[in-house]
């Protein structure tokens, strides 16, 4: 099998993956697509290092590897917030803005769905990475360890300090349910 | 009142978006590993360079010396015998094809003539062209026309026709099948093209007493032998 075959066997079925996370790391489609892209080719030329057949935890490393380096030089460092207040409070001023002909249930979807996002989108990127790999990947904490580059405990550290961020954020609208 | 950990998972997957990758994405991808792979026709130079720097260099480097002597002198053989056998000009051009190929997928043009309606492709041939191709509108088979153009190839113009399935591109080459002439006897039978499969792209080649064709694409093997067999089909109900 050549190294496009492996790469299409392998790599190509995680691309939904590969896509969401780098869309939660960079918070952007555009520069989204240009990381899986990098990434992408990146997996391809080192198709022959992966030994074993897991291939979603390697190609999601690469994934987020590129797209930490984007934001990187995007800021000029690491963000130390570990939670946005500011992005999260802007983000659900849209949230409320009523829909007119919107029906009920509809709206109250949809704004459940931007109070959730935004208050992933607040999160600082070490804290995001955890929680988009952990609910909608719904990988285990070894794979997420491998993905980050540390030890398992700090995965699940800092998923408790995620969840817990998140908590605070969702439930005073949680409450009402 | 504090949802614990499985309350704000199921919050998270239930409301939370997952996004998911775009077509273009998916086929940007697609056409990128074919060109890198199409593009990958010699190694790598940092592996050519790890084993005659190593530490007997200098003997492998003389050895690699030799080697290229052995390889190159069938070349400059051929370079100095002038014309030794008149050989079928067709012999190899699959490579050529594949490369006139990946260029149009990539920086183009993969069509001067834009268009999905065969009544206006077909026309534009002439005059371009001392021979004029069958044009076929292949949309209602899941093949919709692209366009055509032409492409010089060996001191010969091809028509080019351009073919998509899906996320893929089909090329398909067109030379009338008259000019034989020193050649061997035709290649193939029109019913059974000759495949062959390289750098990841299959060519299919056939030639129907007509014309001949050349396809290339990136289009997994049943998929385009079922557009051969269209095509086919097609011309002989015309």
């Amino acid at each position: 099998m050549n190294s496009r075959q492996r790469f299409e066997q392998h790599v190509l079925p995680h691309l939904d993956a590969a896509y969401n996370l780098a869309r939660w790391l960079l918070r952007d489609a555009q520069s989204a697509e240009d990381a899986v892209q990098e990434a992408a080719m990146r997996a391809l030329r080192y198709i022959d290092a992966l030994r074993d057949g897991n291939a979603r935890p390697w190609l999601l490393g690469i994934v987020r590897n590129t797209c930490f380096t984007m934001l990187e030089h995007q800021r000029g460092g690491p963000q130390l917030v570990e939670f946005d207040d500011e992005s999260f409070a802007t983000a659900l001023e849209t949230a409320q803005s009523p829909a007119v002909d919107d029906p009920a249930a509809l709206l109250q979807r949809q704004r459940q769905r931007l109070q959730v996002d935004a208050a992933i989108r607040a999160l600082s990127p070490l804290l995001r990475e955890v929680i988009v790999l952990r609910e909608f990947e719904e990988l285990d904490y070894a794979e997420i360890a491998k993905i980050v580059a540390v030890p398992v405990g700090t995965v699940m550290s800092r998923l408790a300090r995620a969840r817990d961020k998140l908590r605070a954020a969702l439930a005073p609208f949680h409450s009402g349910n | 009142m504090s949802m614990d950990d499985s309350e704000l998972s199921s919050l998270i997957r239930e409301h939370g978006t997952r996004h998911t990758a775009p077509d273009a994405l998916r086929a940007g991808l697609h056409t990128q590993v074919a060109l890198a792979e199409a593009g990958r026709a010699t190694p790598p130079a940092k592996e050519a360079r790890r084993w005659w720097q190593g530490p007997w260099g200098m003997g492998a480097g003389f050895a690699t010396g030799l080697l290229c002597m052995a390889l190159l002198q069938p070349l400059l053989h051929s370079l100095v015998t002038p014309n030794a056998q008149p050989s079928d000009w067709r012999t190899g051009i699959e490579d050529e094809l594949i490369v006139k190929h990946v260029r149009a997928l990539g920086p183009g043009p993969l069509t001067e003539v834009v268009s999905s309606d065969r009544h206006t492709v077909k026309p534009w041939f002439q005059g371009r062209i001392d021979f004029a191709p069958p044009v076929f509108d292949l949309a209602a088979d899941g093949f919709p026309l692209l366009g055509g153009r032409v492409e010089p190839l060996r001191g010969r113009s091809m028509a080019v026709l351009a073919y998509k399935r899906r996320l893929h591109v089909i090329e398909l080459f067109v030379r009338p099948s008259s000019e034989l002439g020193a050649g061997p006897a035709p290649i193939a039978a029109a019913s059974a093209p000759l495949r062959s499969q390289r750098q990841g792209f299959n060519v299919m080649h056939w030639d129907d007493g007509a014309m001949q064709y050349w396809l290339v694409s990136d289009l997994e093997r049943s998929e385009a032998e079922a557009f051969v067999q269209l095509w086919q089909a097609r011309v002989a109900m015309q």
